[in-house]
């Protein structure tokens, strides 16, 4: 059984299909792809399965659980925890409260046993993540590489068991790019995080994924292993019949 | 049967107007995504500018028409837009909320003044045709200007229903809202738009007045039609500020209700007519019942526009000692009345720390925070007191009870609300508040209620004693001046703790971005209930103090009206801030009273060019809205400002010295009466205000020389994160006139998905 499944999930914007019939898997203990060009669906897709966007149709299954009808901060209870691609960032708080915060929160909802000690997990994740420097800096200072690494490290707070990124590694250096595909490839087999990871930098995510899904125009076009969608020619068809490129 | 046909005919004409008006607020709310509190009040200005052509002037009336409808009316609509609505885009929500409702109460002060209500002669306001023209139906008989209304009414339905569906332009409207951003790469305008759907919703506005003036049968009263917005935004709820065909089902349901109510409830329920003022708040509450829960909505705020730094709590300390000091060498140099002005004052700055607590912390909105203070009121008034005339104190238990009752009446109230968008509990506040006015703070008449015998509001007034806590008595003024700046203080300094623990963080996230915190677990609904109700207690407390002060209050003291002035010079203060909160207390009440009586006193002393000064007393009372409406560009309020100059200043000492040395000289000749209290405070005003924002600008110059050079434009982003002005050098830099600003996150990634 997988972690998280999507099963023929349709999202309709007026008369316009941003998803039809979607299904997608994310397993426990690796890295997924999401792939696509601008407009595909894929951030519209993490927002059905965090419960941000009703479905027209369709159902979303995590932990074996339909978890369709239940309000996002149900889910996030049950272990799902994402990013933001537009930076959803506690702009009034600095880097290490937006962290810290994020772990107060989940004192309130954790079982009384599982409570975590939020300051020495606030000071271990900043260091895992690499957020040091900025520790105490406002978080509307940072730059927008760093600003999606604090995205990160919130949603690290709260320990999920399955990890949404909507495009965590745009506006990060090379250098810092390739930090991150080493950090998400510990988190999968360190700790046994599902991880779906959607980006447009092509190296990072040949790099760190097992399984890719690709998403043009509301539907999956192909799915498998990263040698399999690279040389998929439906896959190469939808990216060269837009203007982004494979990078 | 007859009566049950007449009665119906008006009902249908009444809710015509109703949607006439509402159907305006549906067009500009979905066209520029702002909600025109002053619906009501262009619709006032109206009918007094056509009462002013047609009866003043004696204008034939479709002159006077073509004159307020064709030409008057659009053309504020589409000013307002230009001049006002237009520069908040990318404003939050609050900012979206307090400039239409600064433009409302400039327009009621405007009214007020030009048209003063207390002039010898009513205004009467005639039907169309004169006030005989009926058609008989058999044996009812029906006036024209009934049918004209609901006639008007279904054309105006099936005419924007056209427009929305079958014109280019209507279908480009409805997309505004949604995605502005993507309708402008569509080859759309919508800031055009926005422009001609705001002369759209003013001319609808001022039909609807001119239509409903003369059915409500009543003299000619500006908060009257002012307020007729609650009615047309009810029925705007219908269709969830959205559907047209549900807004006019709304509205006819709540016109023929309300008519139906004045027919078949027995003379014998004194309540009957208030119950009818009331109905239009008591349908808004079932609709946001049954409203199914909103999308939870990220950040759509730019960053970097609206911030408010908190102090520490040392800090807090220090300011806290600082106002008791600088209240107690104030009260050592205040006559007796200008004593009372700074507890009157005071009061109301306790009653707008709830405001920053539940807005400049939270980000939710209550409007009606006076009409709480009314609700603790009535409590302490029936329970809270002991001992008899001179003798009576008010009881903290009598306080606490007070406190208790307004946070559950809160909780009832917005319970509804919270699982909706900002702008609907906001709605709903202001619902409660001319609820609170038009129904219990109307109820003379001894009342039977759970079996307790009594009447809510007395003789239409109370009298609240001052209060005696344990083994203090706080019946002095001076001793009451204490308490309330005691209060004050300990209020905002447990708020800067309150911030600064977990609860304080969570609501921060919450405020920054409710989708986040619900993706990290947060029952969001929960905590607004929670601050709501905190919030509301604490203007409970704010209520009762004042109403101490006073000591015998009557309704007007909580109109929904001076909650929204208050509301609006705490923003303007900077709602974030505890300062904030202070500053609209004394501005609302010290400030804008002192420069009245100032203004006045000058009138009688130099009678010969009295007019110039009578005439600024008039400027005074429009003054606080015209600050309101100028939000759009400095968003994080006066004391941000302020504060900002500080931060410069105190890096300087020789300007340190000037400061404390220049008001310690003013306080000397005061104290020793070489100068009066007046100039006093002007004095003060100088040179708390002036100085530091001088001083700042002085030495923001001297460092700018030092500076480095700015950021290439093609490195920011990258090097630190976009601002405002950034945006604009580029569309300098690119030629891009006029282009709408897109939030945060689009201008990131150039994507044009809504993030959650
Ligand atoms: N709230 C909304 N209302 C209407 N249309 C929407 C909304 N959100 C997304 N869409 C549309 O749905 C489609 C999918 O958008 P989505 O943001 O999911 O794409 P994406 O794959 O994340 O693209 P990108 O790579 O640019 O982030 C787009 O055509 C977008 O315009
Ligand atoms: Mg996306």
């Amino acid at each position: 059984m997988s972690l998280l499944e999507t099963v023929d999930v349709k999202v309709k914007f007026g008369g316009n299909v941003a998803l039809n019939d979607v299904s997608i898997s994310v397993e426990a203990g690796s890295v997924t792809g999401l792939i696509g060009p601008n407009g595909a669906g894929k951030t519209t897709l993490f927002n059905t399965i965090t419960g941000l966007q009703p479905l027209t149709s369709g159902k979303i299954v995590f932990n074996g659980k339909d978890v369709t009808k239940e309000p996002p901060h149900k889910r996030t209870r049950m272990g799902l925890a994402r990013t933001f691609q537009r930076l959803e960032l506690f702009t009034s708080l600095s880097v290490r409260d937006n962290v810290r915060v994020a772990g107060e929160i989940r004192n309130r909802w954790s079982f009384r046993t599982a409570r975590m000690d939020v300051n020495a997990e606030t000071d271990r994740i900043i260091q895992l993540v690499g957020l040091a420097d900025v520790a105490d800096r406002e978080v509307g200072e940072i730059p927008t590489g760093q600003a999606r690494v604090v995205e990160l490290a919130r949603a690290l707070m709260i320990q999920p068991t399955l990890l949404l990124l909507d495009e965590p590694a745009s506006g990060q250096t090379e250098e810092e790019t390739e930090q991150f595909g080493e950090l998400l490839k510990d988190l999968a087999r360190n700790d046994g995080l599902g991880i779906c990871l959607v980006e447009h930098d092509m190296a990072l995510v040949m790099k760190v994924c097992e399984t890719i899904h690709v998403l043009d125009f509301g539907i999956i076009i192909s799915s498998g292993t990263a040698d399999y969608v690279r040389n998929d020619p439906t896959v190469i068809d939808a990216y060269l019949g837009s203007p982004e490129s494979v990078g | 049967m007859q009566t049950f046909l007449q009665y119906t005919i008006l009902g249908l004409a009444i809710g015509g107007s109703y949607f006439i008006a509402a159907s305006g607020l549906v067009v500009t709310y979905t066209t520029s995504g702002i909600f025109n509190f002053a619906q009501g009040a262009i619709a006032m200005i109206a009918v007094f500018t056509y009462w002013q052509f047609r009866w003043g002037w004696n204008w034939p009336a479709p002159l006077a028409l073509l004159m307020v409808l064709g030409v008057l009316a659009p053309l504020l609509g589409a000013a307002l837009y230009q001049v006002v609505m237009k520069n908040l885009r990318g404003t939050s929500e609050v900012t979206k909320i307090i400039v239409p409702i600064g433009v409302m109460l400039g327009f009621q002060a405007l009214a007020t003044w030009v048209w003063n209500p207390t002039s010898s002669t009513p205004r009467q306001f005639q039907k169309f045709f004169g006030p005989n023209a009926f058609v008989h139906f058999g044996s009812i008989k029906v006036s024209w200007h009934e049918i004209i209304a609901f006639v008007i009414a279904i054309a105006i339905a099936v005419g924007i229903r056209l427009l929305f569906v079958r014109t280019r332009s209507g279908v480009a409207m409805r997309a505004v809202v949604d995605d502005p951003e993507l309708l402008q790469l569509n080859g759309g305008r919508p800031e055009r738009l926005a422009m001609i759907s705001w002369a759209g919703g003013s001319f609808l506005a001022a039909l609807a007045g001119i239509l409903i003036q003369p059915m409500i049968g009543s003299a000619m009263s500006a908060g009257q039609l002012t307020l007729l917005v609650i009615d047309a935004f009810a029925a705007a709820m219908f269709g969830r500020l959205r559907s047209l065909p549900r807004t006019l089902a709304g509205a006819l349901v709540i016109g023929i209700t309300t008519t139906y109510v004045i027919a078949y409830f027995p003379s014998k329920w004194t309540w009957a007519s208030s119950f009818r003022n009331s109905l239009p708040m008591i349908f808004l509450f079932i609709v946001l019942i049954v409203l199914p829960q909103d999308r939870l909505r990220g950040a759509t705020v730019l960053r970097l526009r609206e911030r408010f730094r908190m102090p520490s709590i040392r800090t807090a300390w220090i300011a806290g000692l600082v106002l008791m000091v600088v209240v107690f060498c104030l009260k050592v140099i205040m006559e007796r009345t200008a004593v009372n002005t700074l507890t009157l004052a005071l009061t109301f700055a306790i009653i707008a720390l709830s405001l920053v607590l539940l807005t400049g912390f939270a980000g939710e909105i209550n409007l009606a925070a006076l009409s709480f203070g009314a609700i603790a009121v009535i409590v302490v008034y029936h329970f809270g007191t002991t001992g008899s005339g001179s003798d009576a104190r008010t009881t903290l238990w009598g306080i606490l009870l007070a406190a208790v009752v307004t946070a559950l009446v809160g909780a009832v109230i917005a319970l509804p609300a919270l699982r909706l968008r900002g702008l609907y509990l906001a709605l709903a506040t202001m619902a409660f508040g001319v609820f609170v006015s038009r129904m219990v703070l109307t109820e003379r008449n001894e009342r039977d209620i759970f079996g307790l015998k009594f009447t809510i509001f007395t003789a239409g007034q109370l009298t609240i004693p001052k209060p005696k806590i344990g083994p203090f008595d706080f019946n002095s003024p001076d001793a009451f001046l204490f308490l309330c700046a005691g209060l004050f203080a300990i209020i905002g300094i447990g708020m800067v703790y309150l911030r600064h623990s977990g609860y304080g963080r969570r609501l921060a996230a919450m405020k920054d971005s409710p989708a986040a915190s619900a993706t990290l677990g947060m029952s969001v609904v929960r905590l607004k209930l929670s601050i709501f109700m905190m919030s509301t207690a604490i203007a409970g407390i704010g209520g009762v103090m004042m109403a101490a002060q006073i000591g015998t209050v009557n309704s007007d003291r909580f109109d929904i009206l001076l909650s929204l002035s208050l509301m609006m010079i705490t923003v303007v203060g900077g709602i974030g801030y505890i300062s904030g909160a202070l500053f609209a207390g004394i501005f609302l009440i010290a400030f804008v009273q002192m420069l009245d009586l100032t203004l006045k006193k000058f009138a009688v002393d130099y009678s010969s060019i009295e007019a110039i000064f009578l005439f600024f007393v008039s400027v005074v009372t429009v003054l606080p809205a015209t600050i309101g409406i100028t939000m759009g560009k400095n968003p994080s309020g006066a004391v941000s400002e302020i504060l900002n100059g500080l931060d410069q200043i105190k890096q300087s000492k020789p300007l340190v010295i000037t400061l404390v040395g220049l008001e310690a000289a003013i306080w000397a000749l005061a104290a020793t009466d070489v100068i009066t209290n007046w100039h006093f405070v002007i004095l003060t005003m100088v040179n708390l205000f002036i100085v530091p924002v001088v001083g700042g600008k002085v030495l923001l110059a001297r460092a700018m020389r030092g500076v480095p050079k700015p950021v290439p434009p093609e490195l920011v982003g990258i090097d630190r994160p976009f601002t405002f002005d950034d945006l604009a050098e580029m569309d300098r830099a690119l030629d891009l006139e006029g282009v709408v600003v897109p939030s945060a996150g689009t201008v990131r990634e150039g994507a044009t998905g809504v993030s959650a």
